[in-house]
């Protein structure tokens, strides 16, 4: 009995590793064996018009040290901007590895910039692998650069080590400002689904100061159909933010009450309600804003903070606010893409009809009759009770 | 008398029905394809209809205590009427176990490990289902419990975590599709996910006290239900309209959870919740499968049919489909077809026959 | 070559008709004592041809009329005893009594001379000899087919002292030690009920080693008692020099790697233990005690959790599964992670990883195995050696093997920490010390196998294992598996004593009223109103 237990346990066991050794280890990559990727530029080759890939990858013995003592490794960088041609994307990933002589990483890949020239001729169809290939994300940030992508990933910031983090990380902050948002591979893919909406991508640029480059979001492009149709600036692109209600915070400049000067609100709080109708056969999107904003900085003598001066501002706020909205607006109608997706909203409230709008949508969208309502509220004003200043005092 | 000497309390039943149906969860995937952002309803649908056939296998379970599928099956339809429904069972479990082994070697394949041997993983997924079938029903009855905890906490967690990426509003237009796609998708989830406790008809015998049996299982039906609807409703609001496209929706909905750049890269969560789950699905699907055929040939034990029977069930999984997409046609086309009769006709039509002849008394009288 | 083999061989087969031979006058030893003293002390010492054999004959009485001898063995029986309570009595006290007393009668003898307790009248010459060799002085008579046994033994013992295994920062400091009356008498000390039975018995045909089982009769299961009495009469070995002997012939699954049974070096321990309705084993000559059943939850709960107060006492706990989670996965959940799952990393993880690793001429796996088998050896090394030299060791293992190691760049900084943290976090559940350094290994070598994957399947397996696991009976996963929800209140967390009001199920006596404490003693301050209102 015993002796059927062991002989049937060792053979159990000897089976177990003889599985192994015929079967494992195939999956393993060692750390040292990768190339981690981590930007991704799309161009377009000028001369023979393939895709032109550049992979930003890390180099694993400078990357950890600090830029102080880099001078051990070549040119003190901390990536390795290789590129290839191929037909096809992917293609061109595999044709990396003639010079990395390992595979490609994606995994880590934390932005996807493509080139004006590929946005301009349509990103449906290089998408497909960026959303399909299992080691990307779709959190993988997706970028349009001002002209080349490669150069975007060859500008090296001064205090990040990457590029690619870099640009990343400026994405990341848009709320700050509001003036852009942002767009990952997921997002992306969902819009291009939609039969109406118009995605939108942040705009990466560089702009050239005293000795060195500097890469900033210099608003959104818009999308139709999959190509590029036009730049939204930044303005614009916090008017679409304001009927969303994804505008985090952000900074509002309106005259002070008595046109001396001017106030400064720092946005903190927006809500948006976007209720769609159809009224005798017109569409009518009445737009309900509420905001909420502290009064962060102020230029005139003048006390503002007191319930006049309060209501004063609050108005032009709203104003404000409606003007960036119309911006927007205007701006949609003079590409006729409808980046707000108020076809979307439509579609959800007025499944029926909707059959009927979606065929000639690019007809109906500039007809559509907007209902702006904005209510502004400040509810602080930091650590000053009064301003800096004498003669307010001695009134 | 008996094949198994175990026995599992109608508590451990909760689980054990809870955690099968949870196994599921990768499935929806199939359903999603079809009914979009309406599957959460097509998974309510799904178990209204279910649930009351799933309570007459209690009832059937109920009048003959002590006996699984197979020799119930003998008994009504005669021995060679009841043999051969017997074995048209036994390839519905042969079926849907390598359906779901499959599903295991996918999951690895497509998204953790990319570059191992697809039969590698099969034959170490289905060798560890076959250690723990050995270890008899009692066991599995005892760690159920541990299974549901571990798909409740992983599915509310993921839920929790993906909150801020929700938007609800992509559950409108709540009625969109043509009915003819919502009947497909309630067709597909009151078998696949619901249908197959039928398999259950092999454990209920096993069951110490019947008095709360009813109850218990509807209880863990309704838990599973709970699990797979708090998937979809997930999956249909952090991806949206992206949700059909994807291989496995629910794993690029965990993919994009983001917090603070810290909490970030969970695959892990759904890749263990999903592997841990199917496992006890399968090991519940061979137990029934091994006990059934033991059952069906007269064995003493099952015991020595288990490896040869999981060895059979990888050669099934890694031949009879070609590519993920033959698969999915044929679980979604063919499996739900031939599975009806024995998911919603059989089992009725036996507690019916049983009742007009007064099967159970007439037989007990025999055996005491 | 085969000469020599043939020569072991030959003094095998001598050595076997040499035991043969020894073994040979213990089949007569059944026999009855005669009453001629003579007969017996040739016979005696023709068994015992030992020196320290102490035979002092004399005789004694009115006119010394009366022959006699005590036999005992030099070195175990207490001389001054000896010769205080037997001979002095025996040689002097006897004039004292009237004239006509026949002291050829034993009886006459125990009840009127020997001044010493714990006396057993034997007949046969085996029965004599074990208590000789007990360390009892025999006392024989010429004349008298019977001989007394007097308990004269000395026995050095070690003072009690707080046992090394299980220090503890508050709670009793005493430990058990290697003499099992003693241990008894600590477990009586605790147990003050006329319900705690003591069953003795004698296993080894050697060692003759003394064996007790501890319990109470009220709160134990029949059932578990009666398993253990049978599983004990079941061995048949010649010697049992510890604890372990009997651990490993009466466990459940002996092809386990989990321990079924459970060993404590505290009184307070075992004695909490038994009061839960478990059997305590105890074994002379180690101070290490057998309790049965043993449940898994048992490892990581230590004395001090119900000594401490609930919170922080929960947290520890919850540490403790922590600890043995990161000691057993540790370096698995690694290896996993940086072979083949690389994408679950965060970014700047992966780049100082890489970066570290960047030198490193092994696979991962293999790096994890050499660390790991450092470590082992360090802490073997360590225990063994001498106190001093041990710490020595540590300190140049810690500094030349990872300090310098990651300076040659053999192994990265990384691997360090892991192992390290392994190796810190495997002190926590000394209890499961053994499963956990051998699940490490297996774990490590499913995840350089297979990645997760391996890591999963492992790990499912061993819940499986686990689950299937009893300990007499009782299922070695409760009362997590199967659940039960009034045992759950003492497993991750430890809950005030006053709501653990009822023994544990699956172990004690399977009685509706099994309590062990009034329900409702939650302490509360004294209520004014509730008082003003009467």
């Amino acid at each position: 009995m015993i002796k059927k237990i062991t002989s049937s346990i060792m053979i159990f066991i000897l089976c177990f590793f003889m599985l192994f050794a015929l079967t494992g280890c195939l999956g393993a990559r060692e750390i040292n064996d990768l190339e981690i990727v981590i930007g991704m530029g799309v161009d377009k080759d000028e001369d023979t018009g393939n895709i032109l890939l550049t992979a930003q990858v890390v180099k694993k013995d400078t990357a950890g040290r600090t830029s102080g003592d880099a001078s051990g490794g070549g040119d003190g960088k901390a990536f390795w901007n290789v590129s290839s041609t191929g037909d096809s994307i992917f293609d061109a990933v595999r044709q990396v590895t003639h010079k990395t002589g390992n595979r490609l990483f994606i995994s880590h890949n934390q932005a996807v910039i493509f080139g004006n020239d590929i946005a301009q001729e349509g990103l449906q169809e290089y998408i497909d692998f960026f959303l399909r290939a299992h080691e990307m994300r779709p959190t993988a940030l997706i970028l349009v650069a001002e002209d080349r992508a490669s150069d975007i990933l060859d500008a090296k910031p001064e205090t990040e080590k990457f590029p690619a983090m870099n640009i990343a990380k400026l994405v990341d902050t848009y709320g700050f400002t509001s003036h852009f948002y942002e767009v990952n591979m997921k997002d992306f893919a969902s819009c291009l689904m939609s039969p109406t909406t118009a995605p939108l991508v942040p705009l990466v640029s560089i702009v050239q100061e005293k000795d060195c480059m500097d890469i900033y979001v210099s608003g959104m492009v818009a999308f139709k159909k999959g190509k590029m149709i036009g730049k939204l600036n930044h303005d614009e692109v916090r008017g679409l933010l304001w009927v969303l209600g994804k505008v985090k915070s952000g900074v509002l400049i309106v005259p002070s009450p008595d046109e001396q000067g001017k106030a400064v609100l720092e946005i903190v709080r927006v809500k948006s309600k976007v209720t769609p109708e159809i009224k005798d056969g017109s569409i009518v999107m009445h737009i309900k804003i509420k905001e909420e904003s502290s009064l962060s900085e102020q230029t005139t003598a003048e006390n503002l903070a007191t319930d006049k001066a309060f209501e004063k501002i609050q108005e032009a706020t709203a104003e404000v606010i409606r003007q960036e909205i119309m911006a927007a607006i205007d701006k949609s109608r003079e590409l006729n893409a409808d980046i707000f997706g108020f076809g979307e909203m439509l579609h959800k409230k007025y499944s029926s009809k909707w059959k009927t709008l979606k065929d000639n949508w690019d007809e109906i969208y500039p007809t559509i009759e907007l209902d702006i309502d904005v209510e502004t509220k400040i509810i602080k004003t930091d650590l000053l009770k009064k301003p800096v200043s004498q003669s307010e005092e001695e009134k | 008398m008996s094949i198994e000497r175990g026995k599992i309390n109608s508590q451990q039943l909760l689980f054990l029905i809870a955690g099968f149906v949870q196994g599921s969860i990768l499935l929806i995937d199939f359903t999603v394809g079809i009914t979009e952002h309406q599957t959460w309803m097509v998974i309510l649908a799904g178990l209204a209809i279910s649930a009351p056939v799933i309570l007459s296998y209690v009832a059937l379970a109920k009048r003959f205590p002590g006996m699984n599928l197979v020799q119930i099956n003998d008994m009504v339809y005669g021995r060679f009427l009841g043999k051969a429904v017997s074995m048209y069972y036994i390839f519905f479990f042969v079926m849907t176990l390598s359906f779901n082994i499959r599903d295991v070697g996918e999951l690895y394949v497509t998204f953790l490990m990319q570059d191992t041997p697809f039969i590698f993983f099969l034959v170490v997924f289905a060798a560890t289902c076959a250690y723990a079938v050995t270890k008899g029903i009692e066991v599995l009855g005892r760690v159920s419990h541990l299974f549901v905890v571990t798909g409740l906490f992983v599915i509310i967690s993921t839920f929790i975590l993906l909150i801020d990426q929700m938007d609800f509003s992509n559950f409108l237009p709540l009625f969109e599709l043509p009915f003819i796609r919502i009947f497909q998708g309630i067709h597909i989830v009151s078998i696949i996910p619901f249908g197959e406790t039928v398999a259950f008809l092999m454990i209920m015998g096993r069951l110490n006290k019947t008095e709360h049996a009813v109850k218990r299982t509807f209880f863990g039906l309704s838990i599973g239900a709970l699990s797979l609807l708090v998937v979809a409703v997930r999956n249909t609001a952090v991806l949206g309209r992206t949700q059909t496209i994807w291989t496995s929706p629910s794993f690029q909905s965990i993919r994009l959870i983001n917090i603070g750049t810290v909490l970030t890269r969970m695959d892990f969560l759904i890749g263990i919740a999903q592997t841990v789950l199917i496992f006890f699905k399968c090991s519940l699907f061979l137990y029934v499968l091994v006990v059934a055929v033991s059952q069906l040939f007269g064995l003493k034990s099952y015991l020595p049919l288990v490896l040869p029977l999981a060895g059979i069930e990888v050669i099934v999984a890694a031949t009879v489909f070609q590519s993920p997409v033959d698969h999915a046609m044929i679980t979604q086309n063919a499996g739900i077809i031939y599975s009806v009769p024995l998911v919603f006709i059989f089992p009725p039509l036996s507690l019916l026959i049983a009742k007009i002849r007064g099967l159970p008394k007439f037989e007990r009288g025999k055996e005491t | 070559m085969f000469r020599y083999i043939f020569k072991k061989i030959g003094y095998l087969s001598l050595i076997n008709k040499h035991m043969l031979q020894n073994t040979k006058p213990g089949k007569n030893n059944n026999k009855p004592i005669s009453p001629d003293l003579e007969k017996n002390l040739e016979v005696i010492k023709g068994i015992l041809h030992s020196s320290d054999l102490a035979v002092h004959e004399f005789n004694f009485g009115h006119d010394r009329r009366f022959k006699g001898a005590l036999i005992f063995i030099d070195n175990l029986a207490d001389k001054k005893e000896i010769h205080k309570n037997i001979l002095q009595p025996l040689m002097y006290d006897a004039l004292l009594l009237p004239m006509d007393m026949d002291f050829t009668q034993i009886d006459t003898i125990w009840k009127s001379l020997i001044s010493m307790t714990d006396n057993v009248k034997v007949t046969l010459l085996g029965d004599l000899l074990d208590s000789l060799l007990a360390g009892a002085a025999i006392l024989l008579i010429d004349g008298s087919k019977e001989a007394l046994a007097i308990k004269a033994g000395k026995r050095d013992a070690r003072s009690i002292e707080e046992p090394g295994t299980e220090a503890v920062v508050r709670g009793p400091r005493e430990g058990f030690i290697e003499n099992v009356n003693v241990n008894i008498a600590l477990l009586r000390r605790k147990i003050k009920d006329t319900d705690l039975c003591v069953e003795k018995y004698v296993i080894g045909e050697k060692s003759k080693t003394d064996v007790y089982i501890v319990y109470l009769r009220s709160v134990a299961n029949p059932k578990l008692i009666e398993e253990i009495r049978t599983r004990l009469n079941r061995i048949k070995i010649e010697a049992i020099l510890e604890s372990g002997y009997i651990e490993q012939f009466i466990e459940d699954s002996p092809y386990s790697v989990f321990p079924t049974v459970s060993n404590s070096e505290k009184p307070d321990k075992v004695a909490a233990k038994i009061l839960e309705g478990r059997a305590a084993i105890l074994v002379d000559g180690t101070p290490f005690v057998l309790v049965v059943p043993m449940v898994f939850i048992e490892s990581f709960q230590s004395v001090e959790d119900y000594y401490a107060r609930p919170f922080f006492a929960s947290a520890i706990r919850i540490i403790r599964f922590l600890s043995y989670i990161i000691s057993t996965l540790g370096p698995a959940i690694y290896v996993a992670l940086t072979v083949f799952h690389q994408e679950l990393i965060p970014t700047q993880l992966l780049i100082s990883i890489a970066e570290g690793r960047e030198r490193v001429p092994f696979p991962a796996i293999l790096e994890a195995f050499l660390m790991l088998f450092a470590f082992d050896l360090l802490r073997e090394a360590g225990v063994r050696l001498p106190k001093p030299v041990g710490q020595t060791v540590g300190i140049v293992g810690a500094l030349v093997l990872g300090e310098a190691s990651v300076q040659a760049g053999l192994i990265s900084p990384i691997m360090v920490i892991v192992v390290s943290a392994t190796a810190i976090a495997s002190f926590a559940v000394p209890a499961q010390t053994d499963s956990g350094t051998i699940l490490r290994y297996i774990y490590l070598a499913l995840a350089g196998i297979a990645g997760g994957f391996g890591v999963i399947m492992g790990l499912l397996a061993t819940l499986m294992h686990l689950a299937s696991l009893r300990s007499f009976g009782t299922p070695y996963l409760w009362p997590v598996s199967p659940l039960n929800l009034s045992g759950i209140k003492d497993v991750f967390i430890r809950m005030p004593l006053w709501t653990m009001s009822k023994r544990p199920k699956a172990i004690s006596r399977n009685s509706s009223d099994s309590c062990n404490q009034d329900p409702g003693l939650m302490p509360a301050p004294f209520k004014k109103g509730s008082n003003d209102s009467k």
